[in-house]
């Protein structure tokens, strides 16, 4: 149903966003590789939480 | 502990003798045309040249757990060896398609400024998406549709690719699902 209401236009912040991808991919390879050691050191704590879930998981508690 | 010293790990292990021909595949190999995803561990395409196979089919690669071992690295984790703090799966080539994109792989420069040139191999872009489509997990298909946004494959090497491996199908429903027209304009 349509109510009249009016909703901003998010096109050109998606296009930004995609020309940031695009300017992300004209990086050098050894840039990527320094993103990707940084990026990954910022989810281990992520991770660490994930795989100790798994590991309660597979080990429940006994009510 | 860097992903660029994990590489230049494996390619001492390939100057050793340790893998007949390999390449960098998978999300890794993805970072040289596209931006950086996240992923959890290098693979690693290799020639199955020089492994024992059991009459299962089960390839035996002692032979680069060894190498592996003589170099210092001796831990195993569940997705793979544990090189420079990185795992890394060595992925046997278990295809036409593997095949074709491991002799077809090109050689990049794996340094940074300032850095000795460190010269590795690694999968051309066409291959990235053929095998990305072929495995077809969503984070695969992702990946392709970040190859067509950001321009990173030549359209017409993929298609003689995907036309060469049958895999126009898979192409098509793969345009269907991430409700595009085809950009290889076959339909």
């Amino acid at each position: 149903m349509m109510s009249g209401k009016q909703y901003p236009d998010n096109s050109e912040i998606f296009a930004r966003k995609a020309e940031g991808r695009r300017e992300r991919a004209r990086l050098t390879f050894a840039e990527k590789l320094a993103a990707m050691d940084a990026l990954r050191e910022r989810v281990a704590p992520i991770v660490r939480a994930r795989e100790a879930r798994r590991r309660g998981n597979k080990f429940p508690a006994t009510p | 502990m860097t992903l660029r010293r994990t590489i230049e790990a494996v390619t001492q292990l390939a100057a050793k003798g340790g893998v007949a021909n390999y390449a960098i595949a998978g999300a890794i190999a993805a970072l040289n045309y596209i931006e950086p995803m996240l992923t959890e561990d290098l693979d690693i395409l290799i020639s199955v040249d020089g492994f024992e196979k059991r009459s299962s089919g089960l390839l035996l690669l002692g032979p680069i757990e060894k190498a592996l071992a003589d170099m210092g690295y001796t831990e195993r984790t569940n997705v793979g060896y544990k090189i420079e703090g990185w795992p890394v799966q060595f992925l046997p080539v278990s295809s036409p398609l593997d095949e074709e994109a491991l002799e077809q792989a090109i050689e990049i420069d794996v340094a940074g400024k300032g850095e000795a040139h460190l010269k590795a191999r690694c999968l051309r872009a066409e291959h990235v998406v053929a095998i990305a489509l072929k495995v077809g997990r969503l984070k695969d298909l992702a990946r392709i549709q970040a190859f067509l946004e950001q321009d990173a494959v030549d359209l017409k090497r993929l298609k003689n690719v995907l036309e060469r491996h049958n895999l126009m199908g898979a192409w098509k429903e793969f345009c269907i699902k991430a409700a595009i027209k085809n950009p290889l304009g076959t339909g």
